[in-house]
């Protein structure tokens, strides 16, 4: 293996270009109109233009992403995640087209890509799964069978998209008269995001953790677990805080996970990085939920307590290397770890997406900080791909330490020109149940609802103080420097020194492009 | 330079004047001496509270206080955004002779028509009413897809859908008004 193309954008094109210098291997970004100038383009040691913004024109074009493949020389392509890292006729078309997919074989794929058929693998591998139906309702079926298969489940039930992932495709039923919309909804999600419409059941475990492990298979029969990562903190079921290992995982629990997820990769026959997810109940019983046959969002908080590359052992599996882990090593977790993800959201009008130009930015480091991100002053982020602007990882000696430093490099973190989620994960970091580890899947939902649309930014007066002071030295300079400069001279604006009132200047452009950020009554119309 | 200054709901009365290399600051009348200094796009903050007569200067060789770095983003005529000490400040200079910022006239009339806008560019995944149709408070009226979620957007309060400006899969632009409720 010589050179890598990566079939994604953003951050995680960026950390696998970064997997491929250390490993002195060649990079090709590919890349969408929109993305010309993106940081992976510029990083990679060539670059190929695939097509229009949308992600079926460019990101999910298997045909271009081949040719180009072909047309720079690549011989191998690792897909990131999210696209088109769990698409089997991907997987499949880079064999045919004598090229390396940096992930599990097509076959494999496809066997857990399938939630139902990866519930009957876990099944037969002897792991427990939730209750629900084995094999998915047809396009057609009637609201009457999916009522009563839900009767038969029991209230509340989760429909889920067979083909689903990050929440997407997933919706919960408590009564039937909710059913028709939510598989409405379900549906029409998992066909936009996925192209597939296939939905089934699953009983819904009351406030259950949500934990995974991480695992690692080469093409010689090693199989390597880690750590347990916690991901319960979720938003509508998209995973915020991540962390390993989890605080309400023990050594011997650790080891009954390590050896469901290791016979579940193996009936599978699953090669390279993968995670196995699971349900704990407050019992301290796990349920099998389903394979991420990709590299995943969170993996930097398994290499922080793991001192792995997972992204370097990926690329080397797929060569044919052997692993020279063990899990003896491997499920000893060194320290702590936890990873807040940075999406360009406005947390208070409830998380709508805030796309644009990035003016300022400032990211965190120091001992036991590191920050995965791919955006710049100057970076135009998009509205056509998920908003993810960065990934802050703290790692400390325990769960406290990790915590202070997650705090403290949240403090350090600065982006401006577009709203981000940091003053939300400062918030959810300073909260009592968070140091105490307390939560559930359905945790961060609850509080949320509870809150009656209060900013999440709570500095205290005496900061406000000096804010408004701030603003009102700025603007004084401002006036200054202008009246000075102005061939008008002072009379446009008054004295700046004789207790004159502060003239404030219209910008247009900044008007124009703000009255999106203010209309506060939009709160109101937008869901929760 | 006098300033009218809210933040949150707190309102606050600001002087400031040059005072030797710093300002001489009141805030609500009490005296602050800031020693405020550009530091590239940033600023570096440093205040104590004035020990003598309010406007006294402070000399430059006496430069010291609690430190803060600020950032300031400009959204508006008056509208800040002021990040300090890893907090996100909205600040509103309110113009001379403005009794009230906008953001706290600005509540709309809660019986007229009522436009529901995009709010941002989209798609339109679904459009769930019918003109003439009558809606409770909350229920659906079109899902919207950007940034790869759909959004359902609710009808603020109960009504009657006098228009439905969109179809189903058009694509739609930020603030574009998608139904209007009366």
């Amino acid at each position: 293996m010589h050179k890598i193309l990566i079939a994604n954008r953003g951050e995680i094109a960026v950390r696998i270009i970064r997997a491929c210098r250390d490993l002195g291997l060649g990079s090709v970004a590919v890349f969408s109109e929109c993305d010309r100038q993106a940081r992976h383009v510029r990083m990679a040691d060539e670059a190929v233009a695939i097509g229009g913004n949308a992600p079926s024109d460019s990101y999910l074009r298997i045909d271009r992403i081949i040719d180009a493949a072909r047309a720079t020389g690549a011989d191998a392509i690792h897909p990131g995640y999210g696209f088109l890292s769990e698409n089997e006729g991907f997987a499949e078309a880079c064999r045919a087209a004598g090229l390396i997919f940096i992930g599990p074989a097509a076959e494999a794929v496809a066997r857990v890509g399938s939630k139902t058929t990866a519930r009957s693998i876990a099944v037969s591998a002897g792991v427990p799964v939730v209750p629900g139906t084995e094999s998915p309702f047809s396009p057609n079926a009637s609201e009457e069978a999916i009522v009563s298969a839900a009767a038969r489940i029991g209230y509340p039930v989760l429909i889920k998209a067979v083909a689903g992932g990050g929440g997407k495709g997933m919706r919960v039923v408590s009564k039937p008269d909710e059913v028709q919309s939510a598989v409405r909804q379900a549906r029409s999600e998992a066909a936009t995001a996925f192209g597939d419409a296939s939905v089934y059941l699953e009983r819904l475990v009351q406030r259950p953790r949500h934990v995974e492990i991480q695992i690692l298979a080469d093409h010689h029969g090693h199989i390597v677990p880690f750590v347990e990562r916690e991901c319960s903190i979720q938003r509508r079921h998209q995973k915020v805080v991540e962390e390993s290992p989890s605080a309400a995982v023990d050594s011997k629990l650790r080891a009954q996970l390590a050896e469901a997820a290791v016979a579940v990769a193996r009936a599978a026959d699953y090669t390279n990085a993968g995670t196995v997810e699971f349900l704990l109940d407050e019992d301290g019983r796990f349920y099998f939920l389903e394979v991420n046959a990709r590299l995943q969002v969170e993996h930097p908080v398994t290499e922080a307590v793991a001192e792995v590359d997972l992204v370097g052992w990926q690329i080397q599996i797929a060569s044919g290397a052997p692993l020279t882990l063990s899990s003896r090593d491997t499920l000893v977790p060194k320290g702590h770890a936890i990873e807040c993800r940075v999406y360009a959201e406005d947390a208070d009008l409830g998380f709508l997406p805030s796309p644009g130009r990035i003016t300022s930015l400032r990211s965190p480091s120091g001992p036991g900080v590191r920050d995965d991100g791919w955006v710049e002053p100057g970076t135009e982020v998009p509205i056509y791909y998920d908003s993810l602007l960065s990934k802050v990882i703290a790692w400390g000696e325990d769960r406290r330490q990790a915590t202070a430093r997650m705090r403290r490099a949240l403090a350090e973190y600065e982006i401006q020109g577009v709203r981000s989620t940091l003053a939300f994960s400062r918030w959810l970091l300073a909260r009592a149940e968070f140091a105490e580890a307390r939560f559930h899947t359905g945790y961060l939902d609850e509080l949320l609802q509870q809150r009656a649309g209060e900013p999440f930014d709570e500095a205290d007066p005496s900061l406000e103080e000096v804010a408004a002071l701030a603003a009102c030295l700025a603007e004084a300079v401002r006036n200054t420097a202008e009246r000075l400069t102005s061939p008008m001279g002072a009379g446009s604006t008054g004295s700046p020194m004789g207790g004159a009132t502060g003239v404030l200047r219209e910008d247009p452009e900044v008007s124009r492009a703000d009255r999106n950020w203010k209309a506060r009554a939009r709160r109101e119309s937008l869901r929760q | 330079m006098r300033f009218e200054v809210e933040t949150g709901r707190r309102r606050r009365t600001i002087d400031v004047q040059r005072s030797g290399g710093g300002w001489a600051v009141t805030v609500d009348g009490r005296p602050l001496i800031v020693d405020f200094a550009r530091a590239g796009d940033r600023w570096s903050m440093l205040v104590r509270k004035a020990e003598g007569a309010a406007g006294s200067a402070p000399p430059l060789t006496d430069s010291h206080g609690m430190s803060h770095e600020v950032a300031i983003e400009v959204r508006d005529q008056g509208a800040r955004l002021v990040h300090v000490d890893g907090h996100v400040v909205p600040v509103t200079l309110i113009a001379p002779g403005r009794r009230h910022s906008r953001s706290s006239s600005g509540a709309g009339d809660p019986t007229g028509p009522i436009a529901i806008v995009a709010p941002m560019p989209g798609r339109v995944v679904k459009v769930l009413v019918t003109p003439g149709a009558t809606v409770a408070a909350r229920q659906g009226l079109v899902v919207v897809e950007a940034m790869k979620m759909e959004n359902e957007l609710r009808a603020p309060r109960g009504g009657t859908v006098a228009e439905v400006r969109v179809r189903e899969g058009a694509p739609v632009d930020a603030n574009a008004v998608l139904v209007v409720i009366t």
